[in-house]
């Protein structure tokens, strides 16, 4: 089965200390290595972003920053996991790195399943 | 945290870990069985403290813990084995030293011996497919055991058997070197491609395809790509597999029948996995390295994953790729698939051409490949009457009954007049 996860925080974090990107980097590697991750990703900040909505007829058009988001997708994976709680410890890990090498830091994982696909 | 709960987490900790784990521990034991069962002991020490104590932060190193603590306990405990509780006291204590030292390099070197084992010639290919699953991938011996469609009795055999060979036949625990590391690479590689066919092409079973085995053939073949990132072929695998693996969802019609190549609906091609396909197989040349069959084969799936459309599909780089498989493997499969690329890339006489001198060759006798081959290429130089013949004789010599139909249905196409 497939899998989405996104990492979701605060924007107004500030820059990640370089330890955690280099775990973060060394435990990308061992999941692309092992087979189970097939893409990854960081996303720009929200100052970059755009949203079009649809409400009661109206198509409106909005540039960001997102200022009054209480947290916001930072960064995706696309896992491939044969359960949903292997997908589970995947995205696990990668609060514990934050944990350990960021304190203070605040944020979720989430872990979403892609439908269809080749889950048979 | 409850027990089911702890069950679960404990399974997708073992997915993870296996094979690290059981890798470290037969490097330390020399001893793959012994290796296996303390990995065992420490996952069931997990089922019984995790539900209590939640999931340690960092499982693996929880288990490789608990799992050495035994192996001292018990070499410990048997009298007669106290010379070799005291070397293996001495060995663990330095790999601790060294896991600290070069952790990373260390788990690699670890993983790889483990490979070269579980692929080793003294095992029969299946037991060498079963054993790889069990500890590299980290399969139940009843998952593995419902992938090939046989009793969980019989697998849990064939895989303690494998154990029991391997320690009986002292085969050498260290990463082969020289002429024997090409051999044995070439040896882990068919292993991983057997694998992945028994899921892509399932030889057995209700269901033609085993998407559970393609997978976790694709896991392997990216773990073993990321051991020996300086061999081509290893890259090719990697890049076949994945360009494979991304059209089940197109080989497969409205009624579960196949569908060829040629009339899929490639928008149900994972463009994901031809993407890493394309990047593996740039990774493979990259090395500069002369390639193999891995590597050819692999560019010529590219050539079909590459075309958005069937038409446009490149058949005169297929046709040059095909010439030098030939030169450097011949075979008569590979004849009939290049009289195939020839009949595209020129014209149908060409691909007749290829096709004639291996039309009597022993190894295809009584199957419909040159037949059905032989029918398509006349049907497109518009000599139907021998196009019909063709099918109707590869029609006979098919055992699978999706074909049969398909290809009656040409040769009728073909015997109406006027056509």
């Amino acid at each position: 089965m497939r899998y989405m996860v996104f990492v979701k925080m605060r924007e107004d974090v500030g820059e990640a200390p370089a330890a955690l990107f280099e775990a973060m980097g060394a435990e990308m590697d061992a999941a692309f290595a092992s087979g189970s991750m097939i893409d990854a990703g960081g996303l720009a900040d929200t100052a970059q972003s755009t949203e079009i909505r649809l409400t009661a007829g109206d198509v409106i058009t909005t540039n960001g920053p997102w200022a009054e988001a209480k947290e916001v997708a930072g960064g995706y994976s696309i896992i491939e996991a044969r359960s949903h709680e292997e997908a589970v410890e995947g995205a696990r890990r990668v609060i514990d790195l934050h944990k350990e090498h960021w304190p203070g830091w605040e944020g979720s994982v989430e872990i979403r399943q892609i439908r269809g696909g080749q889950e048979s | 945290m409850t027990a089911s709960d702890a069950q679960a987490a404990v399974t997708a900790v073992w997915r993870h870990e296996a094979a690290r784990l059981i890798a470290g521990l037969t490097r330390m034991t020399r001893d793959l069985g012994l290796a296996e069962d303390l990995a065992q002991d420490a996952l069931v020490a997990a089922l019984d403290q995790w539900p209590r104590e939640g999931v340690p932060a960092n499982p693996g190193a929880w288990l490789m813990a608990v799992a050495k603590r035994r192996a001292i306990d018990q070499f410990r405990r048997e009298d007669t084995a106290r010379r070799g509780a005291d070397i293996l006291g001495h060995e663990l204590e330095d790999a601790d030293r060294r896991d600290l030292a070069d952790a990373v390099d260390h788990i690699e070197d670890d993983v790889l011996r483990l490979i070269f084992l579980t692929c080793h010639p003294a095992l029969t290919p299946e037991s060498r497919s079963a054993l790889t699953l069990r500890l590299v991938g980290g399969l139940t011996t009843a998952e593995i055991a419902n992938a090939f469609l046989v009793q969980d009795k019989s697998m849990g055999q064939r895989i303690s058997r494998a154990k029991s060979t391997l320690a009986r036949t002292g085969v050498s625990f260290e990463v082969p070197t020289g002429a024997e590391r090409e051999a044995r690479i070439a040896d882990v590689m068919a292993v991983v491609y057997l694998i992945f066919n028994e899921g892509y092409a399932a030889t057995a079973g209700d269901h033609w395809m085993r998407p559970e085995l393609c997978l976790e053939a694709l896991r392997l073949a990216r773990l073993l790509a990321a051991l020996l990132p300086g061999e081509p072929e290893v890259h090719g695998l990697q890049a076949l597999l994945e360009i494979q693996a991304s059209r089940p969802r197109a080989r497969r019609g409205r009624d579960d029948e196949p569908v060829l190549l040629e009339a899929q609906d490639r928008r149900n091609w994972d463009q994901l996995l031809i993407g890493r396909g394309l990047a593996a197989l740039d990774r493979a040349e990259a090395t500069g390295k002369a390639v193999g069959p891995y590597v050819l084969q692999a560019a010529i799936a590219a050539c079909h994953a590459r075309a958005r459309r069937a038409e446009d599909t490149d058949w005169l780089r297929i046709a040059e790729l095909y010439d030098v498989v030939a030169e450097a493997y011949p075979s008569a499969v590979v004849e009939v698939n290049r009289a195939v690329a020839h009949g595209r890339a020129f014209d149908p006489a060409a691909g007749l051409a290829v096709l004639e001198p291996v039309s009597g060759d022993p190894a295809l006798a009584g199957t419909a490949l040159v037949p059905s081959v032989r029918g398509d290429l006349l049907e497109r130089s518009g000599n139907h009457a021998a196009a019909a013949t063709a099918f109707h004789e590869a029609a006979a010599a098919t055992r699978n009954e999706d074909e049969r139909r398909l290809l009656l249905r040409r040769a009728a196409k073909n015997s109406q007049p006027g056509v």
